[in-house]
């Protein structure tokens, strides 16, 4: 038939489809103010993060710890761009996509094959290295002092003739991060039903069982970090033309942290539920921002409740609150024998 | 020039490697990276500073002292957070370190503030500071002294603890094959809670001694050395504790070296390139076994 009917949807597409359609009319009612937009722009750039993040621990159940790093990389991309060579916003995301998808690809390459600690803790080293780079390298980046002045993106006509039109105040941005999550969204669920998807889930459910098949496991996991790290850099170009302002210190270990306690909280491989994980968090992070001051707290304490979310959840629900079956066996307790016999590395002192 | 850098280099990396060794214990007994170890290096320097200024005890006192908290909380953090897990993926272990890393940190910036504090004027030994030994240009305080034969003796004591005792032909077996060591009688959560009160005695002796050393601790130092004790341990073979040890000082002198002759812009970054490059290299490290590409569920 191929015309859709409401009356044909089931009750979650009714659901969502409604909550669609509030989130488009969002910023017409006059209660909603410029924080909040702000908010809710924050809430959908972190959900592209968590998407893309969730390919890696979620689709293939491998722990990624330095997913800042693309970010950073995105980020900067986008805003050295936009400085030195006044690149249209639609011309970089196609490049910070590929710049994150090739430093991805450097990257998973040499290390993928590695089991899944090492593969954490390199990932973890080499976001650290971004941080590093983005802090010295002053002639490129400004280091410390930060990169200010970068332009917003604007939508130009005049090659037709019509007008040119650049972003200003929230409400743009609003629906550009809407799109971007729908457009992210949507790519989630083709590749989740396609043919490398199968062969991820295969990979994260037995590797062995996984190899037996014919799949190829360095290939696919490599294909599944360049993507992880592609829309962490398209995250990060859109970042930098929002706030126009980029500092190193934007991408510090904590935002890989906070994206990974979306992921766990919401549900590893559950795109709905990663989706959920970063209305929660970032909600949960801004109203301790404000009520932490109060209490005469720094801010950063409230990653103590992040950090404590993530244990609690291993402890009680390690496949998160919307668990998805075939993860919620996997890291049930008691499910998985290690076998202690096997010749790793302690195994000898 | 060079011998002072070597000599600092060598200072450090005596500490990097009482830490990694930490990691490595943890690593062999149950294949978990121990995140919440830098943290548990953190609060050693804590705990001692707040033991001389609010009870008044002498440093060395305060030392002893706060070596046994932290062998306390590396206990506390088994039985709290990873013993529950032990029949879990190794996914949701790695997870929970993270978690308590996080966690611990920013709890120590509640209890003690985020800013960075000296230790007590006159709370470390007035000799420390003072000139010991000068040869070849380079000069060796007391400090320099205490730091490394505190080290060494560490080590050693921790070799024969390994080596010599009951104990530690416990842990070596539980380290070999968890299931067999229990069916021999060993209790195997006691050992591998043993274990961590160990590794966090000597991490957090090692943050009393650079916190002492710099005169300056805060919340957040045990994510950095936590990071490159890790890169030592890594470099060094995780599993293996003399590969620790060794990897510790190769990573002090390195980064001594590298800063000096290099960029010391990049200090941090050194280690960070030298794990991931011994990762991809050589993943089973310099005194490592080769690590089996197994099945690791998640």
């Amino acid at each position: 038939m191929g015309r859709l009917r409401i009356q044909q949807l089931s009750r979650g597409g009714k659901i969502r489809i409604g909550l669609l359609i509030l989130v488009l009319i969002l910023p017409l009612f006059p209660f909603i103010s410029d924080y909040a937009l702000h908010i809710a722009i924050l809430i959908f750039m972190y959900m592209i993060l968590a998407l893309g993040l969730n390919i890696v621990p979620g689709f293939n159940g491998l722990l990624d710890l330095g997913y800042v790093g693309f970010y950073g990389i995105g980020a900067y991309t986008s805003g050295l761009l936009t400085i030195h060579f006044g690149l249209s916003y639609w011309l970089i995301i196609p490049i910070a996509f590929l710049n994150g998808a090739l430093w991805g690809v450097l990257l998973g390459a040499p290390t993928l094959r590695l089991t899944g600690d090492y593969f954490a803790i390199v990932t973890f080293g080499f976001s650290e290295l971004v941080v590093l780079f983005l802090t010295n390298e002053i002639w490129l980046t400004r280091g410390p002092l930060g990169l200010p002045g970068i332009a917003p993106p604007s939508i130009d006509l005049s090659w037709l003739g019509g007008p040119k039109w650049e972003f200003a105040g929230e409400v743009p941005y609003y629906y550009l991060a809407i799109l971007m999550v729908l457009v992210t969204v949507f790519v989630m669920y083709r590749i989740q039903d396609s043919r490398l998807g199968r062969a991820w889930f295969a990979i994260r459910d037995d590797e062995i069982a996984a190899v037996s098949c014919g799949i190829n496991l360095l290939h696919y996991k490599v294909i599944a970090f360049a993507i992880s790290a592609a829309f962490g850099a398209v995250a990060g170009s859109f970042f930098a033309r929002w706030v126009t302002f980029l500092s190193p210190d934007m991408f510090k270990f904590w935002e890989s942290f906070l994206v990974l306690c979306m992921i766990v909280l919401g549900g590893m491989g559950n795109i709905w539920g990663v989706m959920v994980g970063a209305v929660v968090l970032v909600s949960l992070s801004e109203i301790l921002r404000e009520i932490l001051p109060l209490l005469g707290l720094p801010v950063e304490v409230r990653f103590l409740v992040f950090g404590l979310i993530m244990v609690i959840m291993m402890r009680f629900r390690p496949a998160g609150l919307m668990p998805i079956p075939a993860v919620a066996a996997k890291m049930k307790a008691g499910q998985v024998k290690r076998k202690p016999a096997v010749a790793t590395a302690g195994s000898k002192k | 020039m060079f011998l002072q850098q070597l000599v600092n280099g060598l200072i450090i990396g005596g500490i990097y490697a009482m830490i990694a060794v930490g990691y490595t214990m943890i690593y062999g007994v149950i294949q978990l990276i121990n995140f919440a170890h830098g943290e548990i290096y953190m609060l050693g320097a804590f705990f001692a500073v707040t033991f001389i200024s609010f009870l008044g005890l002498p440093f060395f006192a305060a030392f002893l002292l706060s070596m046994i908290c932290c062998a306390i909380c590396g206990m506390f953090l088994d039985v709290l957070a990873y013993r529950p897990l032990r029949e879990s993926p190794r996914l949701a272990a790695l997870i929970t370190a993270i978690g308590m890393s996080i966690f611990l940190q920013n709890l120590a910036m509640i209890i003690w503030g985020s800013r960075q504090k000296p230790f007590p004027h006159g709370s470390v030994p007035a000799y420390f500071g003072q000139i010991a030994v000068t040869f070849g240009g380079v000069n060796l305080s007391w400090f320099h002294i205490f730091i490394f034969s505190f080290t060494l003796v560490m080590m050693l004591g921790l070799h024969l603890t390994i080596k010599k005792t009951r104990w530690g032909k416990a842990m070596r077996a539980v380290a070999q094959n968890q299931t067999m060591a229990a069916l021999v009688g060993i209790n195997v959560n006691r050992v591998i809670t043993y274990t961590f009160a160990l590794a966090g005695a000597l991490g957090g002796a090692a943050g009393i001694l650079v916190g002492a050393y710099y005169n300056s601790l805060y919340p957040t130092m045990g994510y950095v050395a936590g990071v490159k004790a890790f890169a030592a341990a890594v470099l060094g073979g995780i599993g293996s504790v003399p590969g620790a040890m060794v990897g510790g000082v190769i990573l002090g002198v390195a980064e001594a070296l590298g800063a000096g002759y290099l960029s010391s812009l990049y200090r941090d970054g050194i280690s960070y390139a030298v794990m991931i490059i011994v990762i991809i290299l050589i993943p089973a490290g310099l005194f490592g076994k080769l690590i089996k590409e197994t099945k690791k569920s998640m």
